[in-house]
């Protein structure tokens, strides 16, 4: 025993070896859980009501039980900047606040009338928020949106962010993550695009695809204003119904304020040219067939996108060769047999000019929309930036220089060819 | 004396090449030069590989006798004491560097708040030991864990290109600031300088000389890949994320959910800091004993230890601070070591070359 303590001994790192495990096993042992310390967030809400900054946390508890559902509930503070209401709301929660796992962020509408990275500058940061948090404005405040979402979870096993996500690949031409929105907020056009969800009452029928409807009476939500007005009224303790609905709305935005709110039509517009965006549906009107006149519906079922630029006479030159798979998917016509009549899935020159037509107006609309807002979240401009670069840089000098850039996309004319073929 | 070969000599070279290159070095530069930061990499690294030839031709010609000892003959013992005071403020400025910058990357990561003293004990008694073990434990024990610190390097870069990517504008820069970034960063450089220190403990053939450019090109292509991607996924918001390996990672939209993988990350980068760490506590420690012949190898690490305590405390522990160092006054440090000594270097062996040349001419 003397041998081995002896060499042991005459090996330094064993004695370091040693003392550490002296000197951490004891904090190890002693130091209280983490989660006593420190509140999980997993998704975050700001909104603005009378130049008072109200910051709403989900947060999630760890704690043992038997059904494997997690406990979360939104705990919010308010004060006169964001850092003071996420203090605030520290304090509520009685724990630090954890921002790592924050997958949503959600801001009210009104935020946007001012440059909104100023606002989620502190959190961003100096409070750890992730980049890869999906970024959500929504038309009500971001408390009700979290108060809401969590029953989402609860009947449909559904989170924010994986709506968001599913919209963000099949209708916006970029995902909407914090990181996302920087990127397109630093650039030289400054516009980003965010994702949008409406809470409604119930009793508004107007919508078209709702995901949840809850009775909203605040009962298991715990809810702590600890503002420094000392307000403790909840702002969404109304007792009505209200749901989150989904209609793949996203908004337009210009250095960090909102110019547009763009519709589900629209944002297929801008996706035309996204080889990724498939799945849209078109509707052509007044076709004939056997003297009667039908409207049809096709489905995007394959989409291949060449694109190439040049400037002729000095003028940009934005041309698209678009081959898409169509599948059609409904017939609506005078005779109920029509329904079920697939011999229309050959497209015929009519047909086809239809859907080109349609295609082409809806761009149009879309274009245009981005250049009354100056927001080419197309990147357009990027595309003639590679390949035409000498030009590019000659006719923004034209324009007046770099501050001009987002002036770019006014002037460029665009030629869609189209190839379309049943799938 | 027992001595390193070729292949721990490019196996320590490749781990200089990483230090202080693959975390906030990316974004950093990218505020100046966007992403042709990476032209001003690739110039400062070809900067860095002309020194390589000089060293093999020292080598060749004193291959047993210690960098210390050629000054000494060559330009007198003060000048000497003067360029190794140099090098010891150099290579202590880049192990506190290193060690800023990753204590940075997991207090974000995992720690939330300060954990410096469990950093100081966790880092601090390992750096020491592998100094007393001396260069050739060292560089067998870097040389053992060579393989895995690679794989997981190359893992976070593969694992990047599941994200979507595209091209970063190039050719954007103005050449002067092409120039002042080259100035700005070169003391993340000078990453061959280590092998003047330990050129009497490294057993290098002439056939040999061929792996320690293999070694250094596959370090230097590392970079420049980790360069290349971390600017094609980030682009314009580069400047944004501190931890370029490990962003890599954290930040794949795919990959949201599964913070699990950043664990290949945090382990890569905590191996590469130790062994980084190691490498340049040991030239500390050399320059430290060459000054003052008079204490040993366990007074310069009492010496080490204590300096960078109080460094990180007092002076250097502000990670901004640091950072800002390195952009101001640590340049004119680097440029005297990075450029300056290897030309001395160059004209002592010129010297000496002739005077052969001279002696063979004569007794022929």
């Amino acid at each position: 025993m003397k041998k081995k303590i002896k060499i042991l001994i005459k090996m330094p790192m064993m004695i370091v070896f040693i003392i550490i495990l002296l000197f951490f096993t004891p904090f190890a042992i002693y130091s209280p859980g983490e989660n006593r310390n420190r509140g999980v967030v997993t998704a975050l809400g700001i909104d603005k009501i009378d130049n008072q900054y109200e910051i709403s946390l989900l947060t999630f508890i760890p704690t043992a039980n038997q059904s494997y559902r997690e406990k979360s509930s939104v705990i919010s503070g308010k004060g006169d900047s964001v850092a003071e209401a996420v203090y605030n709301a520290q304090i509520a929660m009685g724990r630090s606040v954890g921002l790592s796992h924050a997958k949503t962020t959600v801001v009210n509408e009104n935020l946007l009338e001012e440059d909104v990275a100023s606002t989620i500058d502190y959190l961003s940061r100096i409070a750890s928020l992730p980049e890869n948090t999906v970024f959500v404005c929504t038309n009500k405040t971001a408390k009700e949106m979290l108060e809401n979402s969590q029953d989402l979870v609860n009947n449909l096993g559904l989170k924010l962010e994986q709506i968001i996500a599913y919209n963000a690949n099949n209708l916006y031409v970029t995902d909407t993550s914090l990181e996302a929105f920087y990127k397109g907020y630093f650039s030289p056009i400054k516009s980003s695009l965010i994702g949008y969800l409406t809470i409604e009452d119930v009793d508004n029928n107007s919508s078209n695809s709702d995901i949840s409807s809850i009775q909203n009476s605040g009962g298991d939500q715990k809810q702590a204003n600890n503002g420094s007005s000392g307000d403790n009224s909840s702002s969404s303790n109304s007792g009505t119904k209200k749901r989150i609905v989904n209609q793949g709305q996203a908004v337009l935005l210009k250095e960090g304020k909102k110019v547009a709110l763009l519709d589900i039509d629209q944002l297929n517009g801008i996706n035309i040219l996204n080889p990724k965006s498939i799945n849209q549906i078109i509707k052509i009107e007044n076709v004939e067939k056997d003297g009667q006149n039908l409207s049809l519906e096709y489905k995007i079922k394959t989409k291949k996108t060449l694109i190439s630029t040049k400037f002729e006479n000095g003028y940009p030159i934005f041309i698209a060769q678009l081959i898409l798979g169509l599948e059609l998917v409904e017939i609506n016509g005078e005779e109920e047999a029509l329904k079920v009549n697939t011999e229309f899935s050959e497209i015929n020159e009519e047909i086809a000019g239809k859907i080109e037509e349609q295609i082409k107006k809806q761009f149009t609309q879309s274009i245009n929309i981005l250049r009354e807002c100056d927001a080419d979240v197309l990147g357009i401009g990027r595309e003639f930036f590679f390949n035409n670069r000498k030009e590019f840089i000659e006719f923004i000098n034209m324009l007046g220089g770099k501050e001009n850039v987002d002036k770019f996309l006014d002037h460029v004319t665009f030629k869609l060819n189209m190839v379309i073929q049943p799938d | 004396m027992k001595r390193i070969n070729a292949r721990q000599c490019g196996v320590l070279i490749v781990m200089c090449i990483f230090a202080n290159k693959i975390l906030l070095l990316p974004s950093l530069m990218f505020e100046k030069t966007s992403a042709d930061s990476i032209f001003v990499l690739i110039t400062l690294f070809l900067l860095d590989l002309a020194i390589l030839p000089i060293f093999i031709k020292l080598k060749e010609l004193y291959p047993d006798k210690k960098f210390y000892d050629i000054l000494k003959e060559k330009l007198g013992i003060i000048i000497t004491k003067i360029i190794y005071f140099a090098l010891l403020f150099f290579f202590f400025f880049k192990c506190l560097l290193v060690f800023s910058i990753t204590y940075v990357y997991f207090k974000q990561q995992i720690y939330q708040d300060e954990f410096i003293f469990m950093a100081l004990i966790a880092f601090l008694p390992v750096i020491n030991h592998a100094v007393l073990s001396g260069v050739r434990a060292f560089s067998r024990t870097i040389e053992m864990f060579f393989g895995i610190v690679i794989a997981g390097f190359i893992v976070c870069l593969v694992i990047s290109l599941f994200t979507p990517i595209s091209s970063p504008y190039f050719f954007v820069t103005s050449g002067k600031d092409f120039f002042l970034s080259l100035y700005d960063h070169i003391f993340a450089f000078g990453d061959f300088i280590i092998l003047f220190l330990i050129m009497d403990k490294i057993e290098l053939k002439k056939e040999q000389t061929k792996q320690l450019f293999l070694y250094s090109i596959f370090g230097i292509v590392l970079v420049v890949i980790l360069f290349y991607l971390f600017y094609a996924k980030y682009q314009i918001t580069a400047f944004m994320h501190n931890n370029a390996l490990a962003d890599l990672l954290v930040f794949s939209v795919q990959f949201n959910a599964i913070g699990r993988l950043d664990i290949i990350a945090m382990l890569t980068i905590m191996f590469i800091t130790l062994f980084q760490m190691e490498i340049f506590n040991y030239a500390f420690c050399d320059c430290f004993v060459n000054i003052f012949p008079l204490l040993n190898k366990n007074y310069s690490i009492v010496v080490f230890d204590i300096v960078f305590c109080i460094s990180y405390y007092v002076f250097i522990g502000k990670y901004e601070t640091m950072v800002t160092s390195t952009l101001f006054w640590l340049p004119y440090l680097a440029i005297i070591i990075n450029y300056v000594l290897p030309i001395i270097v160059l004209v002592i062996i010129g010297i000496v070359r002739r005077k052969i040349e001279k002696k063979d001419k004569n007794i022929n």
